[in-house]
């Protein structure tokens, strides 16, 4: 009798196990068949340029995540593919609305992905903050931005603060007899310009240097004769600016022809585009630019993208926000595998706890969601962007520049 | 006088589908985009009445939409209830409007039009450099926005305009107006104050513009102080006009929604080559139909009549042979 019903207790028990694997399994939620995750980028228009750049960052990210199965996801115990739905702004900050708008309420990502420059992702930040999805964005350098007190953006890439930081450890790393004594703020005026403007002078006070001329322009401005003027009659032997990639092109011309040959020019914003080379040819060399990712980093992962870059595009110069594109999808696919889970909160929670080595070296965030990374300034030296300062490595010295004709 | 029916009945039930689209529209993005056709269709309106009806052709539309965005914003932010804000907005861009318009619209010929696109030039560089960072809109606004007031205020906001501009081009002062499009000097030698009736058309149509502008300030959780001063907001009023028919009513309605529509399927359907081809649309709508959009009919009616009548002339031909 006793044993009729332990065998009985037993068969209960041991058909109670068979069915435990169904059971969970069917509990469990079924899993998407991809992690949606939405950008607006500036494909057309005159930020176009920079936004082919970051689209193909976060486009081999995507493959290169998906080739190995998608990212992990906790909730549902398998891993997803990723897929990235990318539309085209026109580099127009209205249209960065609207398509953001559509890819929260049609397309129902999980997560945004930044477009090119500050004035699209102002604009996107803030519907993000709105719609409270998750925002990982890389071209925008101006801190204010970040003081608002929102939650869901992020923005893992160099400040103004860091840049102005750079530009001084690249002045530092001179010998002391070729280090400039008078340096020439063109200031854009832009909220990015002033605010880099402000830590010239403070870093500048604490560092030695003195800024000894400041003249301001605007974003449209195209002759640039009488600040180049003053910075040469006032014997400034370094300049530095933020101008916009047009602008970029122009200074240089103009500096140029007026026979202005400072040791040390510094354009954060402009000489960092792949095309920039090409553009400019000889006259490029020596100019010193943001050095936010290059394809010689020697970051995990980064020969990967830079191969299968190459392979892929047949191109030799990769544009810098390749690599700041790449690093901001494994930034967020970190954050979704952390979560464990696709609930925007809960992404958004994992991303401030971001602890990450990227193709463009360790990712963290600030209290303000400000991404801490590398600080790193480039230099074209016969062609090629050379990394001369970083807290990592370098691949080449500052070289203060000879005159125009010795390029 | 006596209204007929379908004069009434049609539009009152356009206005109570366009109250009750909301309900309807799943989403955010509908309405934005729909948001975005409503303040096209003002700001082309407030253009048409200028433009298209007096033939004052103002290429500094921006001026007048910014001046009202700034106001508008810095009143709202600074504490200001908004549709007082908003008043003061457009205000701002009447004023700015008389200033101008005053001594600009005595000449004739391009002068305006030159004048008014310096004026733009001048207030995009004076608030690139006067405000160069962003506005945000502050916490407690962003934590409860909804875009239902916004849709409400964009459609309040085109109706008064589409009806006001309606009033005046079938009243006396539209003939006006009209007069001085055809010919000034015929218009003056028949006592129209030519003067007068530009400012006037100026003063509503910058009016309308501003409170486009202010409605843009309270649309935008944030932006650049520039952006409602780009050049931008000078042409595609102007293009929208002339694709849909300029000098009348259910052109810039016509012309907005083709604008904001097409643009936007192209966009998002044909990826970077939609600017090409949205452009030689446009390019084909201005060589074939000058008239616009509206203007279709009229041509295909007297393409058919000039078939027609080509046809019967061979036939009669054929005849006398």
């Amino acid at each position: 009798m006793r044993k009729g019903k332990f065998g009985i207790v037993a068969g209960i028990v041991c058909f109670s196990l068979c069915l435990m694997p169904f059971v969970v399994g069917q509990s469990r939620a079924e899993a998407p068949a991809s992690i949606k995750v939405g950008a607006s980028i500036a494909l057309t228009g005159k930020f176009a340029g920079g936004g082919v750049d970051v689209a193909d960052g976060y486009k081999i990210a995507m493959k290169h995540i998906n080739e190995d199965g998608g990212i992990y996801v906790k909730e549902y115990d398998k891993k997803i593919p990723i897929e990235i739905i990318i539309y085209d702004d026109e580099s127009d900050p209205n249209k960065t609305v609207a398509r953001l708008e559509k890819l929260h309420s049609i397309d129902k990502v999980a997560a945004y992905l930044g477009g090119f420059s500050s004035a699209m992702n102002t604009a996107g930040l803030a519907i993000a903050e709105k719609n409270k999805v998750p925002w990982v964005g890389v071209t925008i350098a101006a801190e204010g931005v970040f003081s608002q007190g929102f939650k869901y953006t992020f923005a893992p890439c160099m400040f103004s603060f860091m840049e102005v930081t750079a530009f001084f450890d690249a002045l530092d790393s001179l010998p002391k007899d070729q280090r400039p004594k008078k340096i020439a703020n063109f200031e854009l005026q832009s909220d990015w310009g002033i605010e880099c403007g402000k830590y010239l002078k403070k870093f500048g006070a604490e560092r030695g240097y003195e800024i000894a001329l400041t003249e301001k322009y605007a974003g449209g401005t195209s002759d640039f004769s009488s600040l180049i003027m003053a910075a040469k009659t006032g014997g400034c032997d370094a300049v530095f600016s933020v101008p916009t990639p047009p602008q970029s092109m122009t200074l240089i011309k103009q500096m140029k022809e007026l026979a202005y040959a400072p040791p040390v020019t510094c354009f954060i914003r402009g000489p960092d585009l792949s095309s920039y080379w090409e553009v400019m040819g000889k006259d490029a060399n020596y100019i010193l630019t943001c050095g936010e990712w290059t394809a010689d980093m020697k970051y995990p992962g980064n020969e990967k993208l830079v191969t299968d870059f190459r392979a892929e595009k047949n191109k030799e110069i990769i544009g810098m926000q390749v690599g700041c594109g790449y690093g901001a999808v494994q930034v967020l696919a970190d954050a979704i595998e952390r979560a464990g889970t696709l609930k925007r909160d809960a992404i958004r929670d994992a991303l401030t706890k971001t602890d990450l080595m990227t193709v463009r070296g360790r990712v963290t965030f600030d209290e303000r969601n400000i991404g801490l990374v590398p600080y790193s300034l480039c230099q074209w030296q016969n062609g090629k962007l050379e990394v001369v300062t970083n807290p990592d490595y370098t691949t080449a010295k500052v070289l203060p520049a000879p005159p125009w004709d010795q390029r | 006088m006596s209204l007929k029916p379908k004069k009434v009945v049609v539009p009152a039930l356009i206005m109570a589908v366009l109250f009750a689209l909301p309900v309807f529209l799943k989403g955010d993005y509908y309405l934005t985009m729909v948001c975005s056709l409503f303040l096209y269709v003002t700001i082309s309106q407030g253009w048409n009445l200028l433009g298209g009806y007096t033939g004052q052709i103002n290429v500094g539309q921006s001026a007048f939409f910014g001046i009202s965005a700034l106001v508008t914003r810095l009143l709202w932010a600074g504490g200001i209830p908004f549709i007082p804000a908003l008043l003061c907005g457009a205000l701002a861009s009447v004023v700015l409007s008389l200033v101008i318009g005053i001594p600009a619209l005595r000449l004739r010929g391009h002068y305006f039009a030159i004048g008014t696109l310096a004026v733009a030039w001048i207030a995009f560089l004076a608030v690139e450099n006067l405000f160069p960072g962003v506005t945000f809109l502050p916490g407690k606004y962003v934590a409860t926005y909804s875009l239902l007031p916004r849709y409400y205020l964009f459609l309040v906001i085109m109706l008064s305009t589409i009806i006001v501009v309606s009033l005046v081009v079938h009243s006396r002062m539209g003939l006006a107006m009209e007069s001085i499009r055809e010919d000034e000097d015929a218009a003056q030698a028949s006592g129209v104050n030519i003067t007068k009736y530009k400012v006037i058309a100026f003063v509503i149509s910058s009016f309308f513009v501003g409170l486009a502008g202010g409605a843009y300030a309270y649309f935008h959780v944030s932006y650049y102080w520039y952006l409602p001063f780009i050049l931008m907001w000078c042409f595609e009023p102007i293009l929208i006009t002339f694709i849909g028919g300029v000098g009348t009513i259910w052109g810039p309605i016509i012309g907005a929604f083709c604008y904001v529509a097409l643009k936007e399927v192209f966009a998002l359907t044909l990826g970077e080559v939609n600017v090409l081809i949205f452009g030689a649309v446009f390019i084909f709508i201005i060589l074939f139909f000058p008239k616009g959009i509206i203007g279709v009919p009229e041509k295909l009616r007297e393409y058919l009549f000039r078939k027609e009548k080509g046809s019967r002339a061979a036939r009669q031909k054929n005849m006398n042979v």
